[in-house]
């Protein structure tokens, strides 16, 4: 009897020690009414010694700051550092955050610890971030290569702004921020924000819907070539692109070669592309069956996407240019969205690289299941970008 | 029982009061000291014998009790060798010198904080930093190739001298060895810089002469390559001969504009910076306003840290040719900076007159 008192004295404080951790109050972050909000650094230039006074294009993002009396950034209420230059691939999901060991953000929200988008009418939104809706004041500054962050810099480091602009930003909007450069010959840079329309629209399951911009700078594509050597991983698209282009679409079932054309989708005329950095509307959506090739079992396909970029009047059945040219004046640039994005295909090929738009993956019982997207190609001076958004999916049945 | 549970308790009892006594003992390590007696900026720079002439320019210049002062500082110091570049080999040398000039070129070299390589941005180029003399030095470091196997070198570069010995703590600072005298001319021009030499007199005719000079004096920035007048009369080319010639016979942009790039600040060393960050091995850039290239090539001598820079004209691609190649290589007569722009003095003639003759070279 003695023993289970002390039993009982022992234990109770124990019991009381969990009552006291119990009444600990979790503060939840929560924005009302938030905006979602996507950035791209598309400043791809590189700094060599034609260049060498331009400003290193790495660059902090400051939503709504507060300036100090010599204007000098002291506080902000959002802030994007460590902007990088984005990568060719903006994936579905936010691949970046616990994967990378840089303190490079090559997108934001991209690896910062911030609240993202819901499943907004299906489409997963977890690579925006939220900002609270409304008018801001949005300031994009040059901060140099190193990991400190951007308000213990030295004041001097601290002044080089890129652009200082206010933005509008309605609720639940889905909004795609970048940072361009407008003018290759004065280098005037700028931004460009986009309210997408994807989550919108009535989209349908079986088929994949992409559309394209070219925000290239104004006169790149005239420039000469010498000015544009660092672009070329792009193949033909190093130069850039003429400011009227068609765009052809072909799909292939074979890995890494063009042996396997799906029948029937073979340079299909999709629309036409025009170079806009500053007009703010969204392209249209075009789209290609999802198992287009016949011999799918309609849960898998192989297929990858081969887009020509061509000047009006040229069609890729009369190309007057070969696979293995890279100077094509801008006439003609090839795109393969195929496996990874990083694997060329067999034999002399021009093409800029991607990753294919289908996204395969373990789904339910079915691995790999193909999945439909809705993707976007941005063409910005030498370099092509895919940037892709997927629904909700069912996870996966082992 | 019982006895037998303590005996066990009593053996388990040795090895424990054994440990207890071994961990007594207590043995003096011998750890090796750093040395914490770092020389103050003036009192190393004294005692080190290849950094003799610039503790005679500290002395001269009435900084000596400054640099001994709490700091911290940072003093990029140039090794005799440098100073011998450019004309001064003792200490009494600097006797001829203004001392205002002589102690700002002093303070150009010190800054008044601790800077060590590790603080200074991987691939930087052209960081600021402000000297005692309240002007910025130019930083540039090439340390990484994104590209090469052996993507780590130490390259550090103040206004285009390279660094010989870096990162020497000092009880109030650090201090780098440099391999040039920084040169800078303070609220002057690239055309003041080359009126005020009269080694370089018929260069500067030849600017005259082809309209080439007045711009020289604007906003720029220029890149000027200047050959001193040896070269010109070495190929039989004097003031007189460059008044004589007919500038409607000639290209003058290629004659004399090939030396001068517009809207460019380069230091020497950018080349090599800008070869190991950016495998830029060549630079080919346009002669201003004309359609042949100018070819830029850079060497180094990485165990003396010494940077040549050859340039030559060429006719356009196709079916191009080569011309004369003329060389910087020496880093005291080099990068000499004024507020519009850089000259550097360079060796041999890129075009004799009878090749720069209107209708006479190929591809005109």
């Amino acid at each position: 009897m003695p023993q289970s008192r002390l039993k009982n004295i022992l234990l109770s404080p124990i019991i009381l020690l969990l009552f006291a951790a119990g009444c600990s109050k979790v503060e939840y972050a929560k924005i009302d009414d938030p905006a979602y909000l996507r950035v791209f650094n598309n400043l791809n230039y590189t700094i060599g010694l034609d260049n060498k006074d331009e400003a290193v294009p790495f660059l902090t993002m400051l939503i709504d700051p507060e300036m100090d009396k010599d204007g000098i950034p002291v506080k902000a209420a959002v802030k994007g550092d460590f902007l990088d230059q984005r990568e060719p691939y903006a994936p579905p999901y936010p691949s970046h955050i616990g994967t990378g060991i840089s303190y490079k953000n090559v997108e934001y929200p991209g690896k910062e610890n911030v609240l993202v988008g819901p499943i907004l009418n299906g489409f997963d939104l977890s690579s925006w971030a939220q900002i609270p809706s409304g008018k801001h004041r949005v300031v994009f500054l040059f901060r140099p290569v190193n990991n400190v962050p951007f308000f213990d810099l030295d004041t001097k480091l601290k002044r080089s702004v890129l652009i200082d602009t206010t933005m509008v930003l309605d609720a639940k909007e889905v909004y795609t921020l970048h940072v361009l450069q407008k003018n290759f010959v004065t280098k005037k840079n700028g931004v460009y924000l986009r309210k997408e329309n994807f989550h919108k629209l009535s989209l349908s399951d079986s088929l994949v819907y992409v559309n394209f911009y070219n925000m290239s700078a104004k006169g790149f594509v005239n420039a000469s070539k010498d000015q544009k050597t660092s672009y070329k991983k792009s193949g033909a698209l190093y130069g850039g692109i003429k400011d009227e282009m068609n765009i052809f679409y072909s799909l292939y079932t074979s890995e890494k070669t063009m042996k396997g054309p799906v029948y029937g989708y073979q340079n299909i005329l999709l629309g036409k592309l025009t170079r806009n950095s500053e007009v703010l509307e969204v392209s249209p959506y075009y789209n290609f069956p999802l198992f287009a090739d016949g011999k799918s079992n309609g849960k898998f396909t192989n297929i990858w996407q081969r887009l020509d970029l061509m000047t009006p009047g040229m069609d890729p059945a009369n190309n007057p240019y070969e696979a293995f040219q890279m100077e094509t004046d801008g006439n003609w640039a090839p795109v393969n969205c195929m496996t990874d994005g990083k694997s060329q295909l067999i034999g002399n090929d021009n093409a800029a690289q991607l990753p294919n738009m289908i996204v395969n993956i373990h789904s339910g019982v079915y691995n790999p299941r193909s999945f439909s997207t809705v993707n976007t190609i941005e063409i910005v001076n030498g370099n092509v970008y895919l940037t892709t958004v997927q629904r909700k999916y069912a996870p996966p049945i082992y | 029982m019982n006895t037998r549970k303590s005996i066990k308790k009593l053996l388990l009892l040795i090895p424990v009061l054994l440990l207890l006594f071994n961990s007594c003992k207590h043995e003096d390590l011998e750890i090796a000291k750093e040395n914490e007696n770092f020389r103050l900026a003036s009192d190393f720079i004294k005692n080190n014998y290849d950094m003799s002439l610039f503790y005679a320019a500290i002395e001269k210049a009435g900084m000596k009790a400054q640099l001994q002062g709490p700091g911290p500082f940072t003093v990029l110091v140039p090794n005799n060798l440098a100073f011998q570049q450019i004309g001064i080999s003792r200490p009494s040398d600097f006797d001829k010198m203004n001392q205002d000039s002589l102690k700002s070129l002093v303070q150009r070299h010190v800054l008044n904080y601790r800077l060590l390589t590790r603080d200074i941005p991987l691939n930087g180029v052209d960081i600021r930093y402000l000297t005692l003399a309240g002007e910025e030095l130019y930083t540039t470091s090439s340390n990484f190739n994104p590209k090469g196997f052996a993507n780590y070198q130490l390259d550090l570069f103040f206004n285009g001298a390279a660094v010989v010995k870096e990162d020497v703590n000092l009880a109030n600072g650090a201090l780098h060895v440099i391999n040039k005298v920084m040169k800078y001319t303070p609220k002057s021009t690239v055309q003041d810089w080359l009126a005020k030499r009269p080694q370089y007199s018929i260069f500067v005719s030849g600017l005259k002469k082809f309209g080439l000079w007045d711009k020289l004096a604007t906003a720029g920035p220029f890149t000027v390559f200047a050959p001193q007048n040896k070269e010109f009369e070495a190929s039989n080319i004097t003031e007189a001969s460059i008044a004589a010639l007919n500038t409607k016979n000639y290209n003058g942009k290629r004659l004399f504009g090939g030396y001068v790039m517009d809207k460019k600040h380069f230091f020497i060393s950018d080349f090599f910076a800008f070869k190991f960050i950016n495998d830029e091995t060549v630079f080919i850039r346009k002669v201003d306003d004309d359609n042949w290239l100018m070819i830029m090539n850079s060497a180094s001598d990485s165990f003396n840290r010494l940077n040549t820079l050859t340039l030559n004209l060429r006719t356009p691609v196709d079916f191009y040719t080569n011309y004369n190649t003329i060389y910087a290589s020496t880093p005291g007569l080099s990068d000499n900076l004024t507020d519009n722009g850089l000259v550097h003095d360079v060796q041999g003639l890129l075009l004799l007159p009878e090749q720069a003759l209107i209708n006479n070279s190929p591809n005109n």
